[in-house]
């Protein structure tokens, strides 16, 4: 229940902040790629509007992660109010876990309402029913988990580290997460035994987003099977909670006298 | 209210002043120009994939735009040099190939650049353009529509037995229409004939969603037209001659005779209209017929 009110509060916070803002953005390039499209892209514009549409909203939503993300902790310590929320039966895991499911519901409200323009585009362009809006949302699915994911990460260092070395690390990780699959060939490629085992231990330690990337396949009308969303949907639990039992471990050691 | 007043009247002021200056700026540039640019790609299309991250979907579909800009937009510059009729051959188009093997690497599914090369990227390199459908063939072996491009390459190679097998190979696939084993039997028995080329261009037309695609083949089947309707008036005109000792002085003298021919005739002038229904042109002292400037059929 206590985890319930914080994130609410998280929630509605972020909503005070003008983060669903982008919204609009994302609404206006949405319209003028409808629009345009078809004049530039000769014949191709489903395509490019889901591309267009599903990459933003990666991009939108990353960008959220990190920025609102690594501010979650840090603003309750500078406004002081993280006394006041400590003093009370709260945990300091509730308090995170409470931080990372409000955001979380920020980015599941961005990706939703994202998630039915990009819809809305395909059928006007279409002027009809088109089955790609309703194909492309297994896609949006996985785009939310590894928003999940990097909300974690942006928490974790935000809990330790000034927000705007916060932001720098967690963008690192999301890039180097689009690399694992070059972090397991280093690992499968290398000669020498200690890199070989530093580069398998950074694929396994570091998240693999790359199961996340189905955004082209998504334009094609390629939606992933059953089993693998299953497992990404596992993946980003349990590597979330990886991620918040070390942020709480690391928030739990700090003086705040 | 006043100093909000001001301050509006700041920012017009500022941002006129700013456009101002980024035209000065541009004039004064060296080597500016609206042409398109011809600068190499200096990143190669494997490593783009990777800098791409998640987003190679999206800089897939740029390149495939930018690959349509560099086309049109040398179309354009050339038309502006040169008036007369001109195909893609005499257009220095050497970017293309690497433009759309970028679209085609970022995004390996992507069909569309794989149809453009086919029709486009022969008149370029045409082994280029092979092996760029020959690619798109190996990471979409179901598509069928890759054979029949691959099959239209090697015809206009009059390569017509390797046509062939494409289209018999591709009329294999799941999801293949019946006339693709058909196109592959007509080519093997008949591949330079007019009516083979013919059904080969209806079925692209049909197969196609690109516009410029269809604009292009819609040209090529007017060419077509144009052959069959030359090798009839070039007939009539020719048994003229040898029942007068004479050529035609103007067309009203084989009327009757183009009319059985099935040529459909200028009303005013009584000349026989091309595909594009603009009148022929009586040329030679009326000993040949050509096509008007005005045409829409293309001289090569």
């Amino acid at each position: 229940m206590r985890v319930i009110t914080i994130a609410r509060n998280a929630f509605r916070e972020a909503v005070r902040d003008r983060v669903l803002y982008n919204l609009v953005l994302f609404v206006l390039l949405l319209i003028a790629g409808a629009i345009f499209l078809g004049e530039l892209s000769a014949g191709q514009e489903t395509k490019i509007i889901i591309d267009l549409g599903l990459s933003a909203m990666l991009l939108f939503g990353v960008f959220i992660a990190i920025f609102v993300g690594v501010g979650l902790v840090y603003k309750e310590i500078e406004r002081r109010t993280l006394y006041a929320i400590l003093s009370k039966p709260i945990g300091r895991g509730q308090f995170l876990l409470g931080k990372y499911l409000g955001l979380c519901l920020t980015l599941l409200v961005n990706v939703g309402v994202m998630g039915i323009g990009v819809s809305l585009a395909l059928i006007y362009i279409r002027r009809g029913w088109e089955p790609l809006a309703g194909r492309i949302w297994p896609a949006i699915l996985l785009i939310y988990l590894e928003l999940t994911i990097m909300t974690a990460v942006a928490l974790l260092f935000s809990t330790f580290s000034s927000p705007a070395l916060s932001a720098l690390l967690t963008f690192f990780v999301f890039l180097i997460g689009h690399f694992s699959a070059d972090l397991k060939t280093l690992a499968d490629t290398n000669a020498n035994g200690a890199a070989r085992l530093l580069f398998r231990g950074l694929y396994y330690l570091l998240p693999n987003l790359t199961t996340y990337s189905v955004i082209t396949p998504a334009a094609h009308g390629i939606a992933p099977g059953l089993q693998s969303i299953g497992l990404a949907i596992a993946y980003a639990l349990v590597y979330s909670a990886l991620l918040l039992a070390a942020a709480t471990m690391i928030f739990s050691g700090r003086n705040f006298k | 209210m006043k100093k909000n007043l001001l301050l509006l009247t700041a920012i017009v002021l500022a941002l006129i002043t700013s456009v101002g200056l980024v035209h000065a700026i541009d004039a004064r540039k060296p080597g500016s120009s609206s042409q398109p640019s011809d600068e190499p790609l200096y990143v190669s299309p494997a490593t783009a994939k990777h800098l791409a991250l998640a987003f190679n979907g999206i800089a897939a579909d740029w390149y495939w735009m930018r690959s349509l800009q560099y086309v049109g937009g040398k179309i354009v510059a050339f038309e502006d040099t040169h008036p007369e009729d001109f195909t893609l051959a005499d257009i220095d188009l050497h970017l293309l190939p690497a433009l759309l093997r970028m679209s085609t690497t970022l995004d390996p599914q992507f069909i569309a650049p794989y149809e453009y090369a086919a029709m486009v990227v022969p008149e370029v390199n045409p082994d280029e353009a092979i092996a760029l459908v020959n690619s798109g063939i190996a990471n979409n072996p179901s598509s069928w529509r890759l054979y029949q491009h691959l099959g239209y390459i090697y015809w206009r190679r009059k390569d017509y037995e390797k046509s062939s097998a494409c289209y018999s190979t591709g009329g294999k696939l799941p999801g293949a229409p019946a006339w693709m084993a058909a196109m592959g039997a007509r080519m093997k028995a008949e591949g330079g004939s007019r009516d083979a080329a013919r059904e080969m261009y209806r079925h692209l037309y049909e197969s196609s969603n690109d516009p410029s695609v269809k604009e292009m083949v819609e040209k090529q089947l007017m060419r077509l037209d144009y052959l069959d309707q030359r090798e009839a008036i070039l007939g009539v005109l020719n048994s003229f001659k040898a029942a007068n000792g004479r050529c035609a002085a103007s067309w009203r003298d084989v009327a009757a005779q183009l009319r059985t021919a099935g040529l459909t005739l200028d009303p005013g002038t009584g000349a026989p209209l091309d595909p594009s229904s603009t009148p022929y042109e009586l040329i030679k002292n009326g000993c040949d017929v050509g096509l008007d400037i005005n045409t829409k059929v293309p001289f090569k």
